[in-house]
């Protein structure tokens, strides 16, 4: 993430807190983005404004997840390592046997893995809880 | 206010992920808003954004 960049999603925080002050803020970051550079871009505005931070999810395309995986390791391990929490997304378009192999992968870089189906509602309760309490 | 990011590749699922977060909050009474780092076509339309009195911002490039 470039500096402009960053400055202007600390500028956007900023504005949304004292315009609207929304108990939830949702940052959706460009595919690009690894959790550490945007644990340090979410941190910056804490000195002007005040506001609660994380958790991280970090989504891992499951029908994607060997091209992720062959093509673009050091991206997605980024994304992964630093997360607070990381689902394999589209779950019901993988089989048991794929879910389990990308378990077993990502199982060293992530100690909160589960499984996230927006379509059948699987592992959906999990991660509400987990990134807005209990709603 | 709580940030909360959700990162991943195109097409993971992190606006319908989103989106049903910011549902649920809004059912709920809660206000949210959204920053997108956008690359491709807009995602949230308009009758969604009304509907949940949500807002949306976007940043481009990334």
């Amino acid at each position: 993430m470039g500096c402009s960049l960053a400055s202007s999603l600390v500028d956007l925080k900023k504005e949304l807190k004292r315009s609207h002050d929304p108990d939830f803020l949702f940052i959706e970051p460009s595919e690009m983005v690894v959790t550490q550079e945007l644990r340090d871009v979410t941190a910056m505005g804490l000195r002007d404004i005040r506001y609660d931070i994380g958790p991280f999810i970090t989504l891992v395309d499951g029908p994607l997840f060997e091209f992720l995986w062959s093509e673009r390791r050091t991206l997605l391990l980024g994304q992964v390592k630093d997360a607070d929490l990381v689902a394999v997304s589209r779950a019901d378009s993988i089989d048991a046997g794929e879910l389990n192999i990308i378990r077993q992968t990502l199982d060293r870089y992530s100690s909160n893995l589960i499984a996230l189906s927006i379509r059948n509602g699987d592992g959906l309760a999990e991660v509400v809880k987990r990134a807005c309490g209990e709603v | 206010m709580r940030v909360v990011s959700v990162s991943g590749a195109r097409g993971s699922g992190k606006t319908s992920l989103i989106r049903e977060l910011t549902a649920r909050l809004s059912m709920k009474g809660k206000s949210a808003a959204v920053i997108v780092n956008e690359q491709g076509d807009a995602v949230y339309e308009q009758a969604f954004i009304q509907a949940h009195e949500l807002q949306v911002r976007t940043i481009r490039g990334g």
